[in-house]
């Protein structure tokens, strides 16, 4: 049945390239479709008191390298492939009508698809790390092909940085496998317990570093805020929405779960860093000109929340991370699909030209009202998801780290300025006579904009419906990461902080 | 000497400017013992008007009233006294500016006979219709 | 272009503008497009200006001192058959064809209106109407701007003693037998009079417009016969329907309890064109105030001019492009146009910029072309009462000429003014 996630969009790959390309977007369409209600289905049937992994399916692949296809979902990357589905779905809806390149666009985005639902249900390191490398080269070229001025810089950095963060987790997934002389790379198989606590955190921060490129986090993220604003507004929802998310989720798979007691030493640091992270984000996004770059050094911001929740490690601050993943990613994805419009209409993304698009007729009312929504959902307007994960984040990690968790809290405030600051420069003020003869916003334009707020909101108002599928198995992360501690420090006392 | 109205009545060319004085009731004051300058439009003058203008006036004897009140200035002011005053108030209240520089102009008609005396006043006679404002 | 032979050209920003004025022609370049949008927005502005007329002089006449005038905006059947002064088989002079009772599009829209056939009070209630409140603001406008401007006699009268008398009648005969209200009136006396001094100005703005439905009415069964060559025909239309009506009176009338109360009586010899017209082009197409709802305005900072003779919010300043925000005056209008639009009009909108769903803008802007057709009209109407005619033989009388039109084309020199834009069809 998980295999399905992974070939449908194969098929739809090579469906779309058989027809004629004004068909291209339509068939890629009903493939996620199709894909999106299966993984719905299967969230459906998720047996939420088994927080092991289900749905599993095996198939010995290279044996001899440890390689088997061995996939399964669990409370943790189910949700995550549901919202890759519906964000594929945005992705294809918000390039606009004026794509040249549909067939190939589509390939790509499909194939991006597919790649994530592959890494998120892969148990076994190696397959997970075939999917991860995967994705660099449609990204690569969603980014070099469809991007702005500075594509091929963008691109190439973009390459480069995730290529290495792909490096540093194939030597950390090697490290672990060989010196836990384990026989597979199957996740089932490998018992970590053995290998003393110096090895674990030598592995950890490696695997750390692998990752950190990948979310990203300060000082690893200079590739972000290019490859943000030079791809398209899709592109970019899917990079921010997914591909970004790749990092966290193996942070909490890999790190969190593997390294328990390891992952106790080092959680001050990350804890940190997490909040260096948010703070920059923050103050970068108040000095920006550029409305997609504001909304990219935002997005620094709130992953740093994420590192400090799963740092945090506690219940609440575990879900709170899944749950901040989920809420940034359609967040993320609102403001980078209403960018994108913007961009599209009005031609410029510069905070000094912008101005008065609430205009009710000649500017984009429905647009800024909902660039409004997302603001507010961004900076923690309750009612809204955002408020939801947040305050499950800062509320679960404060008891672990208090002052970073207050950082984070004023960090959050600083959300609200730039967001206002934004907002007011571009929807509100006095629409110029001689340039406001912006193309209308087309229906197919507005449909995933009004899908992703009326789920900002329903999640908002219902956040059970988003946590009670995450809650089992993050409650069994960190249950386990506890008595495995306790057990550590029985043995080792001086050990714990 | 004959009175302005008498002037006026019996000289050829004012037909529409007695008709109006008479829709508008003004003969008996301008046929009295006070002493007005009356500026006088020919016939002609009415006729440049748009088309309606007269006959809407003249349904309307108050309108009308007030426009020719207009041409009406108190006492007794030859072309040398008005050259003199460049500017004149009207019976109506609204001022007329009169101009020697360039013939004899009361605001932007121009006047074709001057000083007709009456025996309550005098006459000029102008080319065109004047109008307040 | 008899007269730049005689006197130098004129090296006004706007020289071309002038050069055209003084060639007979208008504001508004002369070209087909231009007359067909102007035409049809006449037209459509014609029928809620049909129901404008009569509901004002309804307001000034039969509901006047209401204190809770729910139902003014209910004409009555009386007012819907009124005959039209100057137009239909029953007027006392009829200058235009056209009906002397309401005009049957308008009827049609007040029965059935944009959503269904319904009650009065639901249609009023859901605000598928006419929108009275944008005449009402034009009304306001003159009112505010009437002491400050000083035009014409029918200001100064209202502070007469005359007219305070003639108040006073009729408001005690309004209030007979309420003790209530009579006793307010002791109380502030001043403030019931300013009641009526508005009164006043409905009556004053209804007959105003009663002339000018007609006109444009009239002005797009010409067009539609195939009758203006140009822009300039259309102008000259308007210059002589307001020579011809230039001497309406303009009063104000009572009917309390079938009595008729002379408020301002027709003795009083106010005319259409000084009384209404020209206070109305000033009061509404030049100055106005700013909108509610459309832009922030910060005194201190002197976004709002001090002198009340420098405001320049009129339709000729208007920003266009805030219409659509919700209640404020030029959508109330541009709405009101909306339903009456001629169908090669609509056939143009759908054509340019975002086809139907800016109608209402690219209308209003239509509109705005529109006025500049109509305040060429009125200046070349104060050129033909004041001056001298365009052809005249006397190099003298011709640099007059040019001097009024060049003290006219100074007002558009403020940055806000659409003179510019609308020399060209780019603006939409």
């Amino acid at each position: 049945m998980l295999s399905l996630l992974l070939i449908i969009p194969l098929l739809g790959i090579g469906l779309l390239n058989l027809c004629p390309q004004q068909f291209s977007r339509n068939i890629a369409a009903v493939t996620i479709l199709s894909t999106f209600s299966i993984s719905t289905w299967l969230l459906f049937g998720l047996d939420l008191s088994n927080p092991e992994l289900q749905f599993t399916e095996f198939l010995p692949w290279l044996e001899i390298l440890g390689l088997n296809y061995n996939v399964g979902v669990d409370g943790l990357s189910l949700p995550l492939i549901v919202l890759n589905g519906f964000l594929t779905l945005v992705a294809i809806y918000s390039i606009g009508e004026n794509n040249n390149r549909p067939r190939l666009y589509h390939s790509l985005i499909l194939f991006v698809n597919s790649g994530i639902a592959g890494a998120l249900m892969a148990s076994n390191l190696l397959l997970f790390f075939l999917f991860y490398e995967l994705e660099l080269i449609p990204f690569y070229l969603l980014i070099a092909i469809w991007g702005g001025k500075k594509k091929g810089y963008a691109s190439t950095k973009f390459l480069i940085y995730t290529a290495i963060s792909g490096l540093f987790v194939l030597g950390a997934f090697l490290g672990m496998t060989w010196l836990s002389e384990s026989p597979t790379f199957d996740l089932e198989n490998l018992t970590l317990s053995n290998l003393d606590l110096d090895t674990k955190i030598i592995l950890l921060t490696v695997l750390l570093i692998g990752f950190g490129i990948k979310i990203p986090l300060v000082p690893l993220h200079t590739w972000l805020p290019d490859a943000y604003v030079e791809a398209n507004c899709a592109v970019t929802v899917l990079l921010g929405g997914v591909f970004a998310k790749l990092g966290t989720y193996g942070l909490i798979r890999f790190g969190l779960q593997l390294f328990p007691e390891a992952w106790q030493s080092v959680a001050p640091v990350l804890a940190i860093i997490g909040t260096v992270s948010v703070m920059y984000g923050s103050l970068a996004a108040i000095s920006q000109r550029d409305l997609k770059r504001m909304v990219a050094y935002s997005s620094i911001g709130h992953m740093g929340y994420i590192l400090v929740a799963t740092a945090a490690g506690t219940e609440l601050s575990v879900l709170g991370a899944v749950a901040q993943m989920i809420s940034h990613s359609l967040i993320l994805a609102l403001l980078f699909h209403l960018v994108g419009i913007i961009e599209r209409k009005v031609g410029t993304r510069d905070l000094d030209v912008l101005n008065g698009l609430m205009n009710p007729v000649r500017g984009m009312p429905l647009t800024s009202s909902l660039l409004i929504l997302a603001g507010m959902a961004s900076a923690g307007i309750p009612g809204l998801i955002g408020f939801i994960s947040e305050f499950m984040v800062f509320q679960g990690s404060f008891s672990r780290f208090p002052i970073p968790t207050l950082l984070c809290i004023i960090a959050s405030g600083l959300t609200a300025v730039y967001f206002v600051i934004l907002l007011n420069r571009t929807c509100f003020g006095r629409l110029n006579n001689d340039l406001a003869y912006y193309p209308k916003v087309i229906l197919s334009e507005k449909i995933p904009a009004i899908a992703l707020t009326l789920t900002i909101i329903f999640f908002g108002l219902q956040p059970s419906f988003l946590t009670r599928w995450i809650e089992p198995t993050t409650t069994q992360f960190v249950a386990t990461m506890e008595m495995q501690t306790i057990a550590l420090e029985a043995e080792q006392p001086f050990i714990s902080n | 000497m004959p009175s302005i109205v008498e002037i006026a009545v019996n000289t050829e060319g004012f037909s529409t400017l007695v008709a109006a004085v008479t829709a508008a009731g003004l003969v008996e004051t301008l046929a009295g013992d006070t002493e007005f300058t009356v500026f006088a439009p020919t016939d002609e003058a009415f006729a440049n008007l748009p088309p309606g203008t007269v006959q809407t006036l003249v349904q309307n004897p108050p309108q009308l009233a007030r426009i020719l009140c207009y041409h009406v200035v108190a006492g007794k002011l030859t072309k040398d006294d008005l050259v003199k005053l460049k500017e004149v108030k009207s019976v109506e209240g609204s001022p007329i500016t009169i101009s020697g520089e360039d013939g004899f102009e009361v605001k932007n008609a121009t006047v074709v006979a001057a000083d007709i005396e009456a025996d309550n006043g005098i006459i000029h006679v102008l080319d065109r219709v004047i109008l307040m404002g | 272009m008899i007269t730049t032979n005689k006197i130098p050209p004129s090296t006004h920003p706007y020289a071309d503008v002038i050069h055209r004025l003084e060639a007979g022609g208008s504001m508004l370049p002369d070209t087909p497009e231009n007359l067909m949008q102007i035409i049809g927005i006449y037209k459509a502005y014609a029928v809620p200006m049909d129901f404008y007329w009569r509901d004002l002089l309804y307001i000034a006449e039969q509901v006047f001192l209401e204190p809770v005038p729910f139902f003014k905006y209910f004409l009555s059947q009386e007012y819907l058959d009124r005959q039209n002064h100057y137009s239909g088989d029953e007027a006392d002079l009829r200058i235009w064809r056209g009906t002397g009772s309401a005009h049957p599009e308008l009827l049609e829209f007040m029965n059935k209106g944009e959503t269904f056939k319904s009650s009065k009070l639901f249609h009023h209630l859901f605000h598928d109407r006419i929108n009275m409140e944008f005449a009402e603001a034009c009304m306001r406008a003159m009112l505010w701007h009437g002491r400050d401007m000083g035009m014409g006699q029918f200001d100064a009268y209202l502070d007469s003693e005359e007219y305070i008398a003639n108040a006073d009648r009729a408001i005690t005969a309004y209030f007979k037998g309420n003790p209530v209200m009579l006793g307010l009136y002791k109380l502030f006396p001043e403030m019931f009079l300013e009641k009526v001094r508005e009164l006043s100005y409905y009556s004053n703005l209804g007959l105003f417009w009663e002339v000018m439905a007609p006109v444009f009415f009239e002005m797009s069964d010409i067009y539609d016969e195939g009758g203006f060559k140009g822009v300039p025909d259309a102008m000259n239309f308007l210059v002589n329907g307001i020579f011809a009506i230039a001497g309406r009176p303009i009063y104000h009338h009572a009917y309390i309890n079938g009595e008729c109360f002379e408020i301002i009586p027709k003795s009083k010899g106010f005319t259409w064109l000084y009384e209404a017209a020209l206070p109305y082009v000033e009061a509404v197409f030049y100055r106005t105030a700013p909108f509610r709802g459309t832009k922030s305005y910060n005194a201190q900072a002197k976004q709002v001019p001090d002198e009340q003779h420098d405001f320049h919010y009129g339709i000729l300043y208007a920003d266009v492009f805030p219409v659509g925000t919700a209640g404020i005056p030029p959508t109330l209008l541009m709405d009101d146009m909306y339903h009456f639009l001629p169908q090669y009009l609509k056939d143009y909108y759908k054509e340019h910029c975002r086809g139907e769903d800016d109608e209402l803008i690219q209308l209003g802007i239509t509109f705005q072309r529109s006025m500049y057709n109509v305040t060429s009209a009125v200046i070349q109407a104060l050129r033909t009462a004041l001056l001298y005619p365009l052809d005249d033989e006397n190099p003298n009388h011709l640099q007059k000429n040019r001097e009024f039109f060049e003290a006219q084309m100074d007002r558009f020199l403020r940055p806000e003014a659409r003179l510019k834009d609308i020399q060209t069809a780019d603006y939409r």
